[in-house]
């Protein structure tokens, strides 16, 4: 499957999936005013990708601010993550700052409504 | 559930612009990060109005000056700078842009500055491009920069006279107010006494909103149109203002959900600027807990919904908020965040608190909706 790459801009964050190099990392800032539009690709790459995906995936969330809309995208990026478990092993690991409890707390939030596996790293 | 003063220092703050035009100001120590930020944010609200780039060239050179003055004798003053911060704002109003500057000098200082304005002020435009050429041969400037440059400059590139401005702080110290006018239109010929009047009438309008802002302990101040790119900017200051630490990312993440809600719910919208008008405003109280308020248009039928929303969310106890907003996280149905209340739930679950605000029926077929949320400072 052809990578999906999406460079980061003021708002909204990078995006590395790439099968091939094992690697599936969202990162920096998302606060975009139309979070819809950001994430509607990136989804449907995820529930493509789900239907033949490597033997082990693991998505890392390394964010520094997340808008309340972003907030709702992300959950669907999660549940498209439940989506790859079915096909094969999968682990999201949430990155927050040591400082940043709200990051920590949106993390703990989407580990318990979603049926994926979710290792928190303080750094 | 709100304090009765709310309105009114809101609603007062928001009616001192017009539409179309905007007021910005920035309180506090400015350090080089904030001050290229500051830039950034002036600079995308003056080349949203002004079509002429030379003005705007003009424009943006006069604050660079002006900041660099604020930099200049915060240095030379350097702990003192703290307890009496300096100002820096910029209006439009109508068709002249007003760039201000306000700071912390020594009063026996005041004398010799005093000279300087009034000599560049009785000078012509020739006679001025003169005396910048001759000050310039001399090569009379301090290592500060002291022999006026920069104040000629400022005068000769907006084609108007400086206004300047005193006010006593105590026997030592003194705040001084440097204003700039830069008409974008041809400029009108007027009696020299009724152009000086006019001159001084906007610097004294100024010197209010200054000391409002210290009584209020206000930090940061911004009304006029709201779009992401200023929001950016405003976070990129608060950012730069402060150390990181869990207060910090709280308020940005606040001021995030406060601002996108006026951009994207905000009545009264042009056709020209994208966003919409409304009032921001960050204050620091005295237990050194933030309060964010903010003050927008919204249609009737808005401010129904929003009203029930907010009276629904306040209800709630900080576990049954928490497990609403789970709910409307997962709930695909209610999309639209505007209808769900989740940037809301959101503030009310960050602040900890219940939420503050007003609606003002302005007769027009919009409210003027104000919400208030505090953010507690952690590193007290």
């Amino acid at each position: 499957m052809e990578p999906l790459i999406i460079k980061e801009t003021e708002d909204t964050p990078e995006i590395i999936f790439n099968p091939e190099d094992e690697t599936f990392k969202i990162s920096k800032v998302s606060v975009p005013e139309d979070a819809y539009e950001f994430y509607d690709p990136i989804i449907n790459w995820l529930k493509e990708y789900a239907e033949a995906p490597n033997e082990e995936t693991i998505m890392e969330f390394d964010l520094e601010y997340v808008n309340t809309a972003s907030s709702k995208q992300l959950i669907q990026v999660i549940l498209a993550l439940e989506e790859v478990a079915k096909n094969g092993k999968v682990i999201a690991k949430w990155f927050y700052e040591e400082i940043d409890e709200d990051m920590q707390s949106l993390g703990e939030r989407y580990a318990k409504l979603v049926d994926v596996k979710f290792e928190f790293i303080e750094i | 559930m709100f304090d009765d003063n709310l309105f009114d220092k809101a609603f007062n703050l928001f009616s001192r612009v017009e539409k179309q035009d905007f007021e910005y100001v920035y309180r506090g120590y400015f350090t080089h990060n904030i001050t290229k930020k500051i830039l950034v944010l002036a600079d995308s609200n003056i080349q949203k109005s002004v079509e002429r780039s030379t003005i705007q060239k003009r424009i943006y050179y006069i604050m660079v000056e002006g900041l660099q003055n604020i930099t200049r004798h915060q240095d030379d003053l350097e702990n003192k700078a703290d307890k009496y911060p300096g100002i820096f704002a910029i209006q439009k109003r109508k068709e002249r842009y007003y760039v201000t500057t306000g700071n912390l000098v020594l009063n026996d200082k005041i004398p010799e500055l005093k000279k300087k304005i009034s000599k560049i002020n009785s000078l012509e435009k020739d006679e001025l491009k003169k005396f910048h050429k001759e000050i310039l041969r001399a090569g009379v400037i301090s290592n500060k920069g002291g022999a006026g440059l920069g104040l000629i400059e400022m005068s000769r590139k907006s084609g108007n006279k400086l206004v300047a401005s005193f006010e006593l702080v105590n026997e030592e110290y003194s705040y001084f107010y440097l204003q700039t006018q830069i008409p974008t239109t041809k400029k009108e010929k007027l009696d020299s006494d009724v152009q000086d009047l006019k001159l001084r009438k906007s610097l004294i309008s100024i010197k209010k909103l200054h000391l409002s802002l210290i009584i209020e302990n206000i930090i940061l101040y911004f009304n006029g149109f709201f779009n992401q790119g200023n929001l950016l900017s405003l976070l990129a200051i608060i950012k730069g203002r402060m150390n990181m630490s869990i207060t910090t990312i709280r308020l940005s993440n606040v001021m995030v959900e406060m601002i996108q809600n006026i951009i994207k719910h905000g009545a009264e919208r042009s056709d020209e600027i994208s966003g919409a008008p409304g009032v921001f405003f960050l204050r620091q109280k005295e237990n050194n807990d933030f309060t964010l308020t903010s003050g927008n248009y919204v249609t009737n039928e808005d401010a129904e919904k929003l009203k029930d929303n907010l009276s629904f969310i306040n209800e709630k106890s900080d576990k049954e908020i928490s497990e609403y907003y789970d709910k409307i996280l997962l709930d695909i149905e209610l999309g639209d965040s505007k209808k769900s209340g989740l940037g809301l739930s959101d503030l009310r679950i960050k602040s900890g608190k219940k939420l503050e605000y007003s609606f003002h029926d302005m007769g027009n077929g919009n409210n003027f909706y104000i919400l208030q949320t505090t953010v507690v400072n952690l590193q007290k």
